[in-house]
């Protein structure tokens, strides 16, 4: 049979964002792929340039929109880097509740995406329905469900609303609870199982080499997070363990075992929570001004020519970097150069090669397992 | 002589057919009736349109996220008929909800024009109203109405739900304005400025 | 609880990769040094900043001698004002992390506090300065880190850097029928309404015309 070459393009149910994947089929069989990126390529780097530190970061929480608190905490890493900003142990806390909490609702995004690729349409409204929940939390720290514009340089903009501990401690808890439905449907599920295993393997090795990272990863049995490789913020203080999933074969990972690893990162994520409430210096119940010494310090606003920051940070999706020069104008109120470091961006090119010799029903299957998020792939 | 082709029965259908139809329209014309029928067919088409709003299957950027939340049990468009359609051509709205790159500028166009009459586009969030925080980038347009005609705009960044929600139903009010079926009266009727009256 | 990397072990490994280093390439214009962050728990990295003849040879040392296996970031900078050995910046981030030999279908969580030598993950930042000029280029790491590919291709598309032997080397970001020649991220290109003067009146410039490039309102 003749060889042809299809299109998966921008406008497409199944993509989870804005890209065209053009695939090569013999028949149903994916011969050979292509990724095209650069559909919502908004200049981002650039803009940031004619920007002050602090304006900086509503452009990161708009990076990836699914997961933005964790690309706001990643920015500000690398800004405190670069100005050389102190932040008190009370931020810290707050800023790994906030980032915990994000990423279960982006792991409850992805998976009510992922669910519907492979035709199961409950799960959509279910993990949308908790996702609410989550969004509503972050409501209460941020301001808006999506982009919170939260953290500050030298801390958080505000601290935790009364009463908000109890509610998280509340919902994470019944959120636990239905953590064991999900599984409950899906693990038992033949339609499930048949379509994620055994398909779009992807082994370790191969994976850092072409650096891939977080979860994805861990799938594929090596315990490698950045979260205690490198450590940041508290996560060394609160109690946790990084998922990691043994691979069903000796090919790699498959996509179940990325569903898997990133249900026990949500597992995981809960605990987190849980225990950073518990150890919070000056309790869960507290609520200090804006700007009070314990959630903020003041720090500098310009960065000398010369002067570098980089931060590397957990995201949802992997190891998300920042590298930020200073000098720029305003004589150093502005970066002279933000660089982004997208763990999508390398990722896409690799799930591409990993579909050759599948067929065209297991694209999807494969494509969400990985988790693709094209806000912060195009910058 | 007949013509080749032509049938020597008296009862020939087609001349049947269009002497019965002359003479009723003909019949109708002087009643009113038609005219009658026309306009009731033209509110019936206008209703039916406004109550099933399918919108494209197209998610840009994060508007894309609140789009697909306003879809979900806690907001539920679908009780007000917004479905989602994977291809343009069975769709009635497209959804503009992030910004519009300069790679993506003509694929949109493409789109809107794939699209069958009754057509509305509704710009969601700063990014396609204006360009919102990008609109100093090199790379994206300053709102999706430098290429397509735009509906009704949704500003926020994100809207939330809700907004977008509220959005359908000012497109709706658009289309009650219509009055008729849409694609008919829209073509000799000026562009209906949504707040203005 | 799981452990993290202990400053000690961070330590340890910085000043271990330094020494290898200083010993392999010491006196060659490949100047190394340990920094440490000032943010998180500011610990330490190693930055390398190296002349481009010799990018290539620390390239394949790094990847099999020193087991740093990640290539994490290339990116590059434009300096038209800076110095004329330092025109342009070409700048990449490498991690090592302890992944290597992974046996098939086994699942390995590292016991952190033993991990030791060429195990502790470590972060690595390498600079290569290019001189003044408008034809940056740099060796390619393509061929040894398949990570760096779109890393590369994405650096040429928006900073203009050329990498010399990368195989299929085309735009990822900007639309493909961009101009030869045209990176944004080069400092002569200014943003949208950089200068203000463009806000009022005529926001989309259609009344604009050839003759009032750089008037000012």
């Amino acid at each position: 049979m003749a060889q042809m070459w299809i299109t998966m393009g921008p406008q497409h149910p199944m993509t989870h964002g804005l890209w065209t994947l053009r695939v090569k089929v013999d028949g149903e069989t994916v011969v050979d792929t292509e990724a095209e990126l650069g559909y919502i390529h908004r200049g981002v780097e650039k803009i940031c340039e004619a920007r002050d530190f602090t304006q900086v970061t509503p452009y990161c929480d708009r990076l990836c929109y699914v997961s933005a608190m964790t690309w706001a905490n990643s920015y500000i890493y690398a800004a405190e880097d670069l100005l050389e900003a102190e932040v008190p142990v009370r931020a810290e806390y707050i800023r790994l509740i906030s980032a915990e909490l994000q990423r279960l609702a982006s792991h409850l995004m992805w998976l009510g995406a992922f669910g519907p690729d492979i035709g199961n349409l409950t799960l959509m409204t279910w993990c949308m329905r908790d996702r609410e929940m989550f969004l509503d939390l972050l409501q209460e720290l941020g301001g808006s469900r999506m982009h919170y514009n939260y953290p500050r340089i030298g801390g958080v903009k505000r601290d935790m609303p009364i009463g908000f501990a109890d509610r998280v401690i509340a919902k994470t808890k019944l959120f636990e609870k239905r953590l064991d439905e999900y599984e409950m449907m899906l693990d038992e599920s033949t339609i499930w199982l048949v379509r994620l295993q055994g398909v779009g393997y992807a082994n370790a090795e191969s994976m850092v080499e072409a650096g891939v990272s977080g979860p994805n990863v861990r799938a594929a049995g090596v315990n490698y997070d950045v979260r205690w490789a490198h450590p940041y913020s508290v996560y060394d203080e609160i109690d946790w363990e990084p998922a990691v999933e043994k691979p069903t074969s000796v090919k790699g990972a498959d996509c179940y075992d990325r569903y898997r690893v990133r249900m026990e990162e949500m597992r995981q994520s809960c605990r987190m929570v849980l225990d950073a409430l518990n150890k919070i210096p000056g309790g869960k119940n507290t609520n200090y001004a804006s700007g009070d010494e314990m959630i903020y310090t003041k720090a500098p606003t310009r960065a000398p020519e010369g002067a570098t920051g980089f931060s590397n940070y957990e995201c949802t999706r992997g190891a998300s970097q920042f590298y930020i020069q200073g000098g720029g104008e305003g004589r150093g109120k502005n970066p002279y150069r933000v660089s982004i470091r997208s763990p999508m961006f390398i990722t896409i090119p690799y799930v591409a090669k990993t579909m050759i010799g599948y067929k065209i029903a297991d694209i999807p299957a494969i494509m969400g397992s990985f988790d693709p998020c094209i806000g912060e792939t195009d910058r | 002589m007949a013509e080749a082709g032509e049938n020597f029965a008296a009862f020939n259908s087609r001349a049947l057919v269009e002497m019965v139809g002359g003479v009723t329209d003909e019949a109708l014309k002087a009643t009113r009736i038609k005219k009658f029928l026309g306009v009731l067919a033209g509110r019936y088409f206008n209703w039916a349109g406004r109550k099933s709003l399918f919108t494209l299957h197209l998610g840009i950027k994060c508007c894309a996220i609140e789009m697909a939340a306003a879809a979900t049990p806690r907001f539920d468009g679908d009780r007000f008929g917004v479905l989602f359609r994977s291809s343009p051509r069975q769709s009635d709205v497209l959804l503009i909800n992030g910004p519009i790159s300069k790679k993506f500028a003509d694929k949109v166009v493409r789109l809107w024009e794939q699209m069958p009459e009754p057509k509305y586009c509704i710009a969601m969030g700063e990014c396609a109203i204006s360009g919102g925080p990008y609109f100093q980038s090199y790379n994206i347009l300053e709102g999706v109405d430098t290429v397509i005609p735009v509906d009704v705009y949704i500003p926020g960044c994100p809207p939330r739900p809700e907004a977008l929600i509220d959005g359908c139903g000012l497109l709706r009010e658009k289309i009650i304005r219509i009055g008729g079926a849409p694609s008919v009266q829209r073509a000799s009727e000026k562009p209906v400025i949504v707040g203005e009256d | 609880m799981v452990g993290s990397i202990s400053l000690e072990q961070n330590t340890s490994a910085a000043e271990a990769s330094l020494a290898a280093i200083n010993d392999r390439f010491g006196g060659s214009g490949i100047d190394a040094s340990v920094q440490n962050h000032s943010n998180a728990k500011k610990y330490a990295f190693v930055r390398i900043v190296c002349p481009p003849q010799h990018w290539l040879a620390l390239a394949k040392w790094m990847k099999y001698d020193l087991g740093v296996n990640y290539c994490s970031m290339v990116t590059g900078t434009h300096f038209p004002d800076g110095p004329d050995e330092r025109g342009w910046e070409v700048a990449y981030h490498f991690l090592r992390q302890p992944i290597q030999d992974q046996t098939p279908n086994t699942c390995t969580v590292h016991d952190v506090n033993a991990l030791s030598g060429m195990d502790i993950p470590m972060e690595y930042e390498v600079f290569i300065p290019l001189p003044q000029g408008d034809s940056p280029t740099v060796p390619s790491i393509q061929s040894i880190w398949v990570g760096a590919d779109w890393n590369e291709k994405e650096t040429w598309d928006l900073v203009g850097i050329k990498f010399e032997g990368h195989v299929n080397m085309h735009r990822v970001l900007n639309p493909n029928d961009s101009p030869e020649g045209f990176h944004p991220l080069q400092k002569q290109h200014k943003l949208r309404y950089h200068d203000h003067n463009e806000m009022y009146d005529d926001p989309q410039g259609f009344m604009r015309k050839p003759a009032d490039e750089g008037r000012v309102k």
